[in-house]
């Protein structure tokens, strides 16, 4: 059993990803064969887990409607949408569910672009808002390096408008140019260090040194 | 009205933003609009594509939450394509792209008469993200056999000499997400060393800028500027045009608000702690 | 004199006849490939004065004495494009590369013919020039073959290699005595803010980012995870995982069923606790916003890569007054959360995160050589730029990924 929930799963981390960086080096027809399959192997597993997905999040709702859960509303909402856009996809405009979808027609379509377009265009909307308010109480020249912040934020945020160019000329160039100089030596500075974490973590894990994933640590 | 100012209620700088939006967007304001570099390199290589009659792929990589950043790009960028005789094959790796894609597709093949199968294919969504590029790299047409519509991609015009994605001539990812620095750039430009350039929002671009200067991108359009910018090198006036103007203004009114904050903070609020 | 003047001509004209043949023509397997194609390597005309105009057709055949049939290839001069099998001195400028990878046959109607490994070929340059004149090369051969090992990644191999290698000292130096980590305030903030949700009878919310089981960010989250599920069954306080991805759900269930285990409490697991809320982006976060409304849990720990939600779930999350705790590798949304996270571990920090918590030596050694790596990745770029000022771009070359 727990060579099953240990050991095994080990292996199989070392197995696998030891053959994913050795094949980075080996042109081989066999080794690219080999990726394939296991790329191929990796999106079956992925398509598979989709319906673990669909069923962890019927249960909780329908967890929380038969408990008549604060918000169960809500959750009869998730059927709701789950079943009519099923039954829509499965129609697919009379055309049945063995045909291509149909794009331009039909309940399906029409869900998509009259609920989820609108829906979510208002969820990322509200992005415009909530950086206004952040921005109000906290960008504040509290030290000189805040102030530098506060003022580069301002060109910037100019100079990438329109506006900008009519305000002054050159300030699309030199909010360019700070993107293109100071914003790129930072940012390459935290890539450097987030792309050694990352190749640090994976040989832990491929090495089996990290194993908080397969649950309670050692 | 010193406290009203110090700590001004979210709710109005909501109201503000709201109008900032509204008014410009109603009385169509229009700004000249600045091209950059890193725009006019795309356009520049659909050029050169249409010049020789080549191929692209685009991955439609966005949902219907960056629409209105990133689908105008998608538009703009079919427009100049089919204008140019560019063919074009669309794939997703967002489920909910696939809408948007189609749309795109269909308005702009509308425009230019362009046939499906023959200039443009659409190929859909599938999983895999990082895998999946790498099976098109290798195999194209074992990656994706059919396309959206059923058809066999060995068979359609537009795909059936594509091997692998070096056989395109520019992969161009329109992007909401993880796509071009965690998918497209390490499992693809990477390995098999096609021309790449990138679409995405205006939280994503300053993020990009390592893999342009490095070149393995040679071209970004960032947000709904670098839509409107492509759009003014078209010479084609879309939505992203159209909404630079009320950009400009929320973006003076967060500064206006920037500055209140700190006019404030230096009068009273550091006697107060700061002012939150 | 005329006779003297038509020998003179004639002489000239064998000359240039000879100076426009291609030489220097060699046939070799294209490196670094599966097989399938042969490179053709030729000199640049330096005796024709507009080397651009001639045309170059490569012929292949399967016999030295022919026949020879036109073969496929890419016209770029390969020097320019493939720098690391070509090399980056001056001598391989003054060449012309042409990779091979089928021929046409003269049937009716015209056949590919791909080129086979393990076949002899042989190969013939003719340069084509505008006056429609034509000059074969001598013949050359060569036979393709598969790779196994691609030479042009050597470097990223050594450099690959050397940085495991020292992370792996790291680890063995761990072992033997204790290693300095410097505080990290977002982890050291985690107990207290447990603590909290405990004192208030509430529960804790834990947020996933959006990546999948493959990003580093989400093993990290997952490892934080495992120690925050052990702390709470030990408070015995609620814990609600929140899921976008399927597999890191089916993770997330094992791990903290792993971790109530161990802290002895497995009956106050349930399945139920770690849940899938929704796989696009903005139901995620619209769902998440709902969730930290109507529950108001007093702590919320949001790990792993986040995108435009993150603003959406911390300024939510601020706004119910929970703790919040965040960490992520997206430095895009880093002031989003600085902005309105109490914590926030930045980068790496959230990869050292379960080094940290546990305190093994195994994972702090390799904190070590982490850093290690970092100082040599430090020099090298001061010692690189200064080479590239002096115009000496060994170093540059060294580290370019080709």
């Amino acid at each position: 059993m727990l060579f099953l929930r240990r050991s095994l799963p080990l292996i199989i981390a070392f197995a696998v990803g030891m053959i994913g960086i050795l094949v980075y080096y080996i042109p081989h027809s066999g080794a690219q064969a080999l990726e394939q399959e296991l790329t191929t192997w990796y999106r079956i597993v992925a398509a598979f887990a989709l319906l673990l997905g669909i069923y962890s999040l019927m249960r909780l709702h329908w967890n929380r409607v038969q408990r008549q859960q604060s918000g169960w509303g809500y959750s009869f909402l998730v059927f709701v949408g789950f079943v009519l856009m099923s039954i829509f996809a499965t129609y697919n405009d009379g055309q049945g569910p063995l045909n291509p979808q149909v794009i331009d027609s039909g309940p399906f379509v029409w869900m998509f672009k009259y609920v989820q377009v609108p829906a979510d265009a208002t969820m990322f909307s509200i992005l415009a808002f909530f950086i206004a308010s952040a921005a109000y109480r906290t960008f504040r020249a509290r030290t000189p390096e805040a102030a530098i912040l506060l003022v580069s934020a301002i060109i910037v945020m100019i100079g990438r408008v329109p506006i900008g160019e009519a305000i002054y000329h050159a300030l699309p160039e030199i909010a360019q140019w700070m993107m293109d100089v100071p914003n790129l030596a930072a940012k390459r500075g935290i890539l450097l260090g987030v792309s050694l974490g990352a190749v640090a973590t994976a040989l832990r894990i491929i090495f089996g040194i990290e194993r908080s994933y397969l649950g309670g640590g050692e | 009205m010193k406290e009203f100012l110090i700590n001004i209620d979210r709710r109005i700088i909501f109201i503000f933003v709201a109008l900032g939006i509204i008014i410009p967007s109603l009385a169509a304001l229009r700004l000249p609009i600045h091209i950059t570099e890193d725009v006019k390199a795309i356009y520049d290589t659909i050029e050169e594509v249409g010049a020789k009659n080549g191929t692209i792929l685009i991955s439609f990589d966005y949902g219907p939450g960056s629409l209105p950043e990133v689908q105008p790009m998608a538009i703009a960028v079919l427009r100049h394509s089919f204008r140019k005789n560019v063919k074009v094959v669309g794939m997703s790796h967002w489920v909910d792209a696939v809408g948007l894609a189609q749309e795109a597709f269909e308005i702009t093949s509308k425009e230019f008469g362009a046939q499906y199968g023959e200039d443009y294919t659409y190929l859909g969504y599938k999983t895999g993200g990082g895998s999946l590029v790498i099976n098109m790299g290798n195999d194209f047409h074992n990656a994706f056999q059919k396309d959206q519509q059923g058809n066999n991609t060995t068979e359609l015009p537009v795909t059936k000499n594509i091997n692998g994605l070096a056989d395109f001539d520019y992969v161009l990812c329109l992007a909401a997400g993880n796509t071009p620095d965690g998918i497209w750039i390490p499992f693809g430009q990477e390995r098999y060393k096609f021309k790449f350039g990138l679409g995405c929002t205006a939280v994503m671009a300053p993020d990009q800028y390592p893999y342009l200067q490095s070149g393995q991108m040679n071209g970004m359009m960032g947000g709904l500027a670098g839509a409107a910018e492509y759009e003014t090198l078209i010479e084609t006036s879309g939505k992203a045009t159209a909404g630079m103007g009320a950009q400009s203004v929320v973006h003076l009114i967060i500064i206006a608000f920037i500055i209140l904050g700190n006019v404030m903070y230096f009068l009273y609020g550091r006697q107060k702690g700061g002012g939150q | 004199m005329r006779y003297f003047l038509c020998c003179i001509t004639l002489v000239f004209c064998a000359a240039q006849a000879h100076a426009q043949q291609p030489t220097g023509v060699k046939a070799e397997d294209t490196p670094n490939d599966s097989g399938g194609s042969i490179t053709v390597v030729w000199d640049y005309p330096e005796s024709y004065e507009k080397a651009e105009q001639i045309r170059y057709i490569i012929s292949v055949g399967e016999f030295e004495n022919g026949p020879f049939h036109s073969a496929k290839y890419n016209e770029a001069n390969l020097q320019s494009t493939d720098p690391g099998t070509f090399g980056h001195g001056e001598e391989t400028s003054q060449k012309i590369f042409a990779r091979i990878t089928a021929y046409v046959a003269p049937t009716d109607p015209p056949k590919r013919i791909a080129i086979e490994n393990g076949k002899t070929y042989y190969v013939q340059v003719i340069a084509h020039l505008p006056s429609g004149e034509s000059f074969p090369s001598a013949v050359a051969s060569a036979e393709a073959y598969e790779n196994f090992f691609n030479t042009l990644k050597t470097n990223n191999f050594v450099l690959g290699t050397i940085f495991s290698l020292v992370i792996l000292g790291g680890i063995i130096l761990a072992q033997k005595r204790d290693l300095f980590i410097r505080r990290i305030a977002g982890l050291e903030a985690l107990d207290e803010a447990l603590g909290r949700a405990t004192e208030m009878g509430k529960p804790v919310l834990f947020v996933h980012g959006l990546h999948d089981m493959g990003s580093v960010s989400t093993i990290a989250a997952v490892n934080v995870l495992s120690r925050v599920a052990h702390r709470t069954a030990e408070f015995n306080t609620e814990l609600r995982v929140a899921n976008r991805d399927p597999v890191v759900m089916a993770v997330s269930q094992e791990v903290v069923k792993e971790s109530y285990l161990n802290a002895g409490r497995p009956d106050a697991y349930s399945d139920d606790m770690v849940f899938m809320v929704a796989t696009e982006q903005f139901s995620y976060a619209a769902a998440l916003d709902g969730m930290m409304v109507r529950d108001r849990p007093a702590t919320n720990i949001l790990m792993g890569y986040f995108y435009a939600e993150s603003l959406l779930l911390a300024e939510t999350g601020a706004s119910t007054g929970a703790i919040q705790i965040a960490g992520t590798d997206s430095y895009t949304q880093l002031p989003f959360f600085i902005t309105t996270c109490d914590y926030t571990l930045m980068g790496e920090e959230l990869y050292a995160a379960s080094a940290y918590l546990s305190r093994e030596p195994k994972l702090l050694g390799s904190l070590k050589g982490q850093d290690i790596g970092k100082a040599v990745l430090l020099i090298v770029m001061i010692l690189g730029t200064l080479l590239a000022t002096l115009g000496n771009q060994t170093l540059t070359h060294i580290f370019t990924a080709y």
